[in-house]
């Protein structure tokens, strides 16, 4: 099983102080720091383990400038045999950046291909399936379980509250991975060292015959949310703080 | 410490000398409350048995307190041969999870607690006092190494308040490093990531000699061990792989050794405090006691305290109770059941009708503030730093 | 102009993101026309026509269940019909659905969107992007139809006007049945096995909840909510619940989409391991109390009242 694995960098705003930018067309990011997009960290867990359960390579791939480089020899020492950097500005656009991939897939050999569900900066979870799309193969979103089978996976998708649906789906497929579907292993600094020897190649859009599509999204602007408020407290007696909160969590669709 | 290749650990560590008596099992801190054998690693370790490692879960549960290499009869060190274990589980990439996300904490963060490197200077915000900060060009006789835990956790940051405040009123010309203050290493290490230890000692040492920097001073006996025991060693074995390192001499002290050098210069009295009307027990960190010998200074400091009544815990000094916090255990609960070792210590302080439990670690006061709120001494009981009892009591 | 709006439904129950959907797309000030596909269909169409101005029903038990034969049979309706918008949760089916479709219709797309409205003829939506750190208005391109998946719960379905649509049943455009990507079954989360990491909805307990006799109580709540109980240390070192529900640094990073915080006081090590949760309640009697810094919502109140009081209305709401 031949396996392609999408992955991207992106800033850790999980914890961080974000601003937006001068023109409002961007975040400040000099004191953020980057690492591979979570999801995709367990979509290359995921074709690594596929491999080792029975055999084929795993290729990794992302879009950007060398600074880039850093997640796919990350990805390489968990395990991966090849990697592909095609070396132009990452689009911001999905729909433009699902068309450099289609592209760059096309003429690549595999079985599968992998891409995180969503990224965690705009999180728009559309990119993977667009590339289905284009390539004209069978998708799954949310993909939490992959079982290989003779020309076929069984496909576990992640439903609401905790339910599953389980798809046969006929390779070639391109599935989006949900977190959770495995545990990624620990890349350690001297695997990623061993893992130098590896190869890395690096392509420029004319390598791979990029066209120029138009963005499907125009930024307006980015702005910050109203300041956050420290825990609103609700108020009044047990009985009316709980009918208070009971409405707000069916609201937001907890139950 | 080195890294220990499959079939290796015999040479690597020598454990040919050990003759399997049992006395590291018998004075484990945790091995009454965990499945953690330390003769049966050894004897693993002897057998080059190495490759069915994942199976032994308790590898996680060394506290790293170094009591089985004190005990040793033929002064081995069995607490490295844990550090060696896990670094071949942490190069296989099987390793817990939590521990897995300290580790790829400190290679993003500069921090194992997933912190962003961009708060690391939080602590400071509500201090009134003036901090020159070296890595801003500002000159200091000593550097002070705040460290990762009393930089985010916020009841660990009221010890690196106190510390400045302390430190600016006796006149000690220090600074610090700000947001640019860097992991020291010391938990990375014990969880067995060799090469990201490698990697923040070439790191760490260059950025020391950026900014002149060779005398530190460290809040935690973790970050102090790992700048006196392992940077040298590190240093050495890495100029030998060709490595770019400064050739810089660092002169590290634990700042209760600061203090007992003011004591003795008569740069800090008890005339200079205030009363401290409480019943003071100290409980000895391993990192500062077992592994490094330093037992004096923070009793010296506690004596001259006027009021205080110092008291002492039947297991102290070279037997003092390991409170669990150390050797990664932040971040791995370990297979332990049963009462923890801080709950033992809070019991014991309450029993000796202790009314203050003063430390000189993070980690110590982490495990034991936590205890004291589970065993419900909350009203009876404080724990506290020696910097936040002399930040009380100084005039 | 018309938006088209998917009713969403799944083993025999139409979801509530179908009705948001509704509510979304009144914003664009359009008629509504809902879409409901598969096979039995129950009375979803009537449900879905209360507040629609036209529901579009095509029965075909090929449909059911099939996310691509969705996305073909949706695809064939907005090409007969052009509507300006097709509309439908982001949920783990939109996420399937809606990108393909907008490929297939040459569409643009907007998903996860929070806010929308029309300027100038042109589609505007609001997202919340960088972990909901930062908002971004975006203006959706020129096409025949857009394609945008709205965020569940955002859009109250409260104040739905009636309408009481007309119901049209459809013959299905489908030519043949999907063999590349067949739906076998549903798997239920295994009962009993509790993996705290999974769950959408946690019921967190501290050291507040003072007494193991008090966690039947949490469980309750949990039951009543379809969550889960997970705890703070202590709770595990009194040896409460065991090692498994732990969530801390040393425990379990958990990331739900609610955490109800009972009587933890919001611990360092605790509170790093929940923090990326996507909304936090804390219920705490010590306002002081560090948990309160990292909730969106607190109730300073005693935890043994508030929390039985908290179970019967929300099976009150239930009902």
């Amino acid at each position: 099983m031949d396996v392609i694995v999408c992955v991207k960098k992106v800033p850790d705003t999980a914890e961080a102080d974000v601003s937006v930018g001068a023109g409002g067309r961007e975040i400040n990011k000099e004191r953020l720091t980057f690492a591979i997009n979570e999801w995709d960290n367990y979509a290359v867990e995921e074709a690594i383990r596929l491999k080792e359960e029975d055999e084929g390579t795993v290729t990794v791939v992302t879009v950007g400038g060398k600074d880039k480089e850093d997640i796919l020899r990350r990805s390489l020492a968990m395990g991966a045999d090849k990697a592909i950097r095609l070396d132009m500005e990452d689009p911001e656009d999905s729909f433009v950046l699902a068309n450099v991939l289609y592209t760059l897939i096309k003429d690549q050999k595999f079985d599968l291909v992998l891409f995180g569900a969503q990224s965690g900066d705009f999180n728009s979870g559309v990119t993977g399936v667009m590339v289905a799309r284009m390539l004209g193969i069978s998708h799954a979103a949310m993909v939490n379980g992959i079982e290989v089978l003779d020309g076929r996976t069984k496909t576990s998708r992640e439903l609401e509250g905790g339910l599953n649906e389980i798809y046969e789906i006929k390779l070639p497929a391109l599935f989006t991975i949900q977190t959770g579907i495995n545990e990624p292993r620990y890349v350690s600094i001297s695997g990623i060292r061993k893992a130098r020897k590896k190869e890395l190649k690096v392509m420029t859009p004319a390598d791979v015959g990029v066209t120029e599509v138009k963005p499907m999204l125009s930024l307006e602007k980015m702005y910050l949310p109203p300041p956050g408020k420290i825990a609103e407290i609700i108020g009044g007696s047990p009985e009316e703080a709980a009918a208070k909160l009971a409405s707000l969590l069916k609201e937001k669709g907890a139950f | 410490m080195m890294e220990v290749e499959e079939g290796n650990f015999d040479e690597a560590y020598d454990v040919y000398a050990c003759m399997q008596c049992g006395k590291c099992t018998g004075s484990c801190a945790v091995s009454l409350r965990s499945d953690l054998n330390i003769r049966e690693l050894m004897r693993i370790a002897i057998l080059n048995e190495n490759g069915e490692l994942e199976k032994h879960e308790e590898i996680w549960d060394c506290t790293s307190c170094g009591i089985c290499t004190v005990r040793c009869p033929r002064d081995l060190k069995p607490a490295e041969v844990i550090v060696g274990m896990r670094s071949s589980l942490v190069e296989g990439g099987t390793i817990p999870i939590t521990v897995r996300d300290a580790l790829e904490s400190v290679g993003t963060n500069n921090n194992p607690w997933g912190r962003p490197k961009s708060k690391r200077a939080e602590w400071l915000e509500d201090l009134d006092v003036k901090v020159k900060n070296i890595s801003e060009g500002e000159d200091a006789e000593y550097l002070l190494y705040i460290g990762c835990t009393a930089s985010y956790d916020p009841r660990i940051q009221s010890v690196s308040r106190a510390a400045i405040n302390v430190l600016t009123k006796l006149g000690v010309d220090f600074g610090i490093l700000g947001e640019e203050e860097p992991c020291c290493g010391s938990e990375p290490r014990m969880m067995g990531e060799t090469g990201l230890f490698e990697m923040l000692v070439e790191d760490n040492l260059n950025l020391f000699d950026e900014f002149s920097i060779s005398k530190i001073i460290t809040l935690s006996p973790h970050a102090y061990n790992t700048f006196v025991n392992d940077y040298p060693e590190c240093a050495k074995r890495l100029k030998e792989d060709d490595a770019e390192i400064p050739d810089i001499e660092l002169e590290v002290k634990h700042y209760t050794q600061i203090l007992e050098e003011l004591i003795d210069d008569g740069r800090l009295d008890g005339e200079m405090m205030n009363e401290f009307s409480e019943t003071v027990i100290y409980h000895d960190p391993c990192y500062l006691g077992k592994r490094n010998n330093i037992f004096e200074p923070p009793r010296k400091i506690l004596n001259i305290i006027p009021g205080a009544r110092c008291i002492e815990f039947d297991r102290r000094e070279d037997r003092s109770l390991c409170c669990e916090g150390g050797g990664g255990r932040m971040w791995a609960e370990g297979t332990g059941t049963g009462e923890r070792n801080s709950i033992i210590r809070v019991n014991d302080a309450n029993r000796d009708e202790a009314t203050v439990i003063a430390v000189a670690c993070p980690f110590c006061l982490s495990t034991l503030e936590d205890a004291r709120a589970t065993a419900g001494y909350e009203e009876t009981m404080r724990v506290m730093d020696i910097f936040e009892i002399l930040d009380e009591v100084l005039k | 102009m018309t938006v088209y709006v998917l009713a969403e439904h799944r083993r025999g129950e139409l979801m509530d993101v179908t009705f948001e959907s509704i509510s979304a797309a009144r914003r664009l000030n359009d008629e509504v026309v809902a879409i409901l596909l598969g096979k039995d269909l129950g009375d979803h169409a009537e449900k879905v026509a209360k507040y629609a101005d036209k529901v579009l029903v095509v029965e075909d038990e090929r449909i059911e269940n099939n996310t691509e034969a969705y996305t073909q049979v949706i695809g064939e309706l907005i090409k007969k019909d052009k509507p300006k918008v097709f509309l439908m949760g982001n949920t783990s089916m939109g996420m399937d659905i809606a990108p393909a479709l907008a490929i297939d219709l040459d569409s643009p797309i907007a998903t996860d969107v929070v806010g929308i409205s029309e300027e100038g003829g042109r589609i505007k939506v609001m997202r919340s992007v960088y972990n909901g750190k930062v908002l971004s208005d975006l203006v959706l391109g020129e096409a025949e139809t857009s394609v945008i998946a709205i965020r569940s719960g955002e859009f109250s379905a409260a104040d739905l006007e009636e309408k009481n649509g007309e119901i049209t049943k459809v013959d299905s455009p489908l030519k043949e049945a999907i063999e590349n990507k067949k739906f076998l079954e549903f798997v239920e989360p295994v009962a009993g096995a509790v993996d705290i990491t999974q769950a959408d909805v946690l019921i967190s307990v501290g050291r507040g909840i003072k007494d193991k006799d008090n966690l039947p109580m949490a469980e309750e709540l949990a039951d009543a909510v379809g969550g889960v109980v997970s705890c703070s240390r202590p709770v595990v070192d009194y040896d409460w619940l065991p090692k498994d529900r732990q969530v801390g640094t040393s425990g379990k990073t958990v990331k739900p989409k609610f955490y109800l915080a009972f009587g933890i006081s919001g611990a360092f090590q605790h509170v790093a391991g929940m923090k990326g949760a996507t909304m936090i309640v804390a219920i705490n009697k010590d306002i002081k109390a560090p948990i309160f810094s990292v909730a969106q919502y607190g109730i300073v109140d005693d935890l043994l009242k508030v929390m039985p009081a908290l179970t019967e209305k929300i099976k009150e709401l239930k009902s």
